[in-house]
């Protein structure tokens, strides 16, 4: 049910990440299914390229969902000054407000994947929803889902049943819980349903060095502070602040059982 | 030895079966910090051994010269000040917050200079002396830049054990900070101001091992005296009511201007109540660091312990440390009015 003028381009996560998370996701990043490789091969033109092209193909109605580092969306911004008028919108999995990082007590796997290239996508104008893990960690699906997923005869059920395995192994093992976050299915249905959630407006700016490197700060300006300061005169963001959990799950199951 | 201060504390030390517990005020007063010095002198079961000064709401030296002030405004001048470090661990000019506190650090009203002189103790030695002298009996209340008990804990590795708890003012725990949307004032380095005001001295503190209480902005902003409370404060009896009025003159106006707040923030105040009554707030344990580098300088951050880490961290290995989390904010505020309103 994609909005008429929105399309979504899935960032493929090209290239090498500095950090890999092996032990979230599986050797093979999708729970070591051991699937025979794919048939078709990654266009010529880079991600960043790909995105500046269709960006400036329909200014406006491109909605981009990121779900990884932003290295490439930050390429886009600097290999097109137009890129973030003609982007419509960049809706972002990545941050932690107000909580504690995944990676470490301070940062976010996405931001800390590239904060540099964060605070540039963050503060680069465009129409930017980051949606961070103090939402995402509100929207679970529980062992009991998945196997009502496995039960089903939904297209993706089977597959995407087997691929959790190692997803849930991890859940228990880091956070002591039956489920898992379903960070990445909530960050893409702000661009199919935004009303799901409530957001705030301000400010991010994402920490470069030291020990909090990757940490997201958002300043709302509810205070004014008595001299400038490394937030002052940035475009805003929009940041989810509340979820409406149990329909996304509820959206989330009925799409995959369908 | 007894500096035994004051105001009526030996004749309730004598109708009560427990002795006094020791109390130094490492501080940078300040308007609220005067409020939380007067309200430590009018409380009985607590001795206070002695001030240590720091730069932050006025300079290090102004600091000493409103902290011997402060004391003889008490009725105790023979309280020894200690004077601390006049910048912060990696040097540099502090920045004060004058237009917070005035010129003078008092609200810009008109005082004599004090009759008494600070100690010949750095504030450093002097905490290592009082700790080193009663083992497990001293708490400090840190309401400024955490340099004098970094440097305390430099001096002596033994410190960290030997002190009872530390209460500390800083930090801004999972909230905005109020010099920065990173960093809350009591911790930065030259530009801004507390946790910001010597970031790396408050990282040395909260991972020294002490037994460390952190009351952060998060909590201290929930606890407001209105102008009607001020009003009640000026019109009753209160020995030191008066003073303290007029002192929160240019203090209010300054909140109406940065927050919209028709009142004060009791930030000090709230930390003091922490010693004393500290079944009025409730508390998280975890590692808490300092950020010392980069636009989020001064940062608090605490892992919560909510995961179990793949490998380690700059968290990890560290002692944690208990964050103020909830506060009783009737209770507290009652607790400020009733003391800043003793005759």
């Amino acid at each position: 049910m994609a909005h008429q003028y929105i399309e979504l381009l899935f960032l493929l996560k090209k290239g090498t990440k500095l950090r890999i998370a092996d032990f979230v996701h599986g050797a093979d990043g999708l729970g070591n299914q051991n699937f025979s490789p794919p048939k078709g091969k990654a266009i010529e033109q880079s991600a960043a390229a790909f995105m500046v092209e269709q960006a400036k193909l329909y200014p406006g109605k491109v909605t981009v969902v990121a779900l990884g580092p932003l290295t490439n969306l930050a390429l886009a911004v600097e290999l097109d000054p137009a890129f973030v008028k003609n982007i419509g919108q960049i809706v972002l999995l990545g941050g932690a407000f107000s909580v504690n990082g995944n990676v470490n007590p301070a940062a976010e796997a996405n931001i800390f994947g590239d904060p540099e290239a964060a605070d540039i996508v963050f503060t680069c104008g465009a129409d930017v929803v980051a949606v961070g893990i103090n939402v995402t960690h509100q929207v679970v699906m529980t062992d009991a889902d998945r196997e009502k997923l496995a039960q089903s005869k939904g297209k993706f059920a089977q597959y995407l049943s087997k691929i959790l395995e190692v997803y849930f192994a991890y859940h228990r093992e880091a956070y002591s819980m039956r489920g898992v976050y379903l960070h990445d299915p909530a960050a893409l249905l702000v661009a199919v349903n935004p009303s799901l959630f409530t957001y705030t407006e301000g400010v991010v700016r994402v920490q470069t060095s030291g020990i909090t490197r990757g940490l997201t700060i958002l300043y709302n300006k509810q205070k004014r502070f008595a001299e400038v300061t490394e937030w002052s005169d940035k475009p805003t963001v929009k940041v989810a602040v509340t979820v409406d959990a149990p329909s996304i799950v509820k959206l989330l199951m009925d799409r995959l059982m369908d | 030895m007894t500096n035994l201060n004051c105001a009526g504390g030996i004749l309730d030390a004598q109708s009560s079966s427990l002795p006094p517990s020791k109390l130094i005020i490492d501080t940078d007063p300040g308007i609220d910090d005067s409020m939380a010095i007067l309200m430590a002198f009018q409380t009985p079961q607590l001795e206070i051994l002695g001030l240590t000064t720091i730069f932050g709401n006025v300079t290090t030296e102004d600091a000493t010269r409103n902290a011997l002030l402060l004391c003889e405004i008490a009725g105790c001048p023979g309280v020894p000040v200690a004077e601390g470090s006049s910048e912060p661990l990696k040097g540099g000019t502090p920045r004060v917050a004058d237009f917070v506190h005035g010129s003078d650090g008092l609200g810009n009203i008109t005082l004599p200079p004090p009759k008494s002189k600070k100690c010949n103790k750095s504030a450093s030695e002097f905490l290592v002396e009082k700790v080193s002298e009663y083992p497990g009996e001293v708490s400090v209340l840190a309401l400024g830049p955490l340099t004098n008990l970094a440097l305390a804990i430099k001096r002596d590795s033994s410190f960290a054990s030997k002190v009872k708890n530390i209460v500390i003012l800083g930090g801004a725990f999972f909230a905005l900070g109020n010099v920065n949307p990173a960093a809350e004032a009591n911790k930065l380095n030259s530009f801004n101001l507390q946790i910001y005001g010597d970031p790396e001295a408050a990282d040395v503190v909260f991972t020294s091992g002490a037994n460390i209480v952190v009351v952060g902005i998060n909590i201290t902003t929930q606890v407001k005296m209105t102008d009607a409370d001020l009003l009640e404060l000026a019109e009753s009896k209160g020995k030191h009511a008066q003073l303290l009025s007029d002192m929160c003159t240019f203090y209010r106006d300054w909140h109406v201007k940065s927050d919209g707040v028709y009142g004060i923030f009791l930030h000090d105040p709230v930390s003091f109540v922490a010693v004393v009554r500290p079944d009025l707030f409730t508390y998280k344990t975890g590692v808490v660091r300092v950020e010392t580098h980069g636009i989020s300088v001064g940062h608090t951050l605490m892992d919560q312990g909510l995961k179990r880490w793949n490998g380690s961290n700059p968290w990890t290995g560290y002692s944690p440390v208990s964050v103020a989390w909830t506060v009783n904010v009737d209770q507290v505020l009652g607790y400020i009015k009733k003391l800043l309103m003793k005759p």
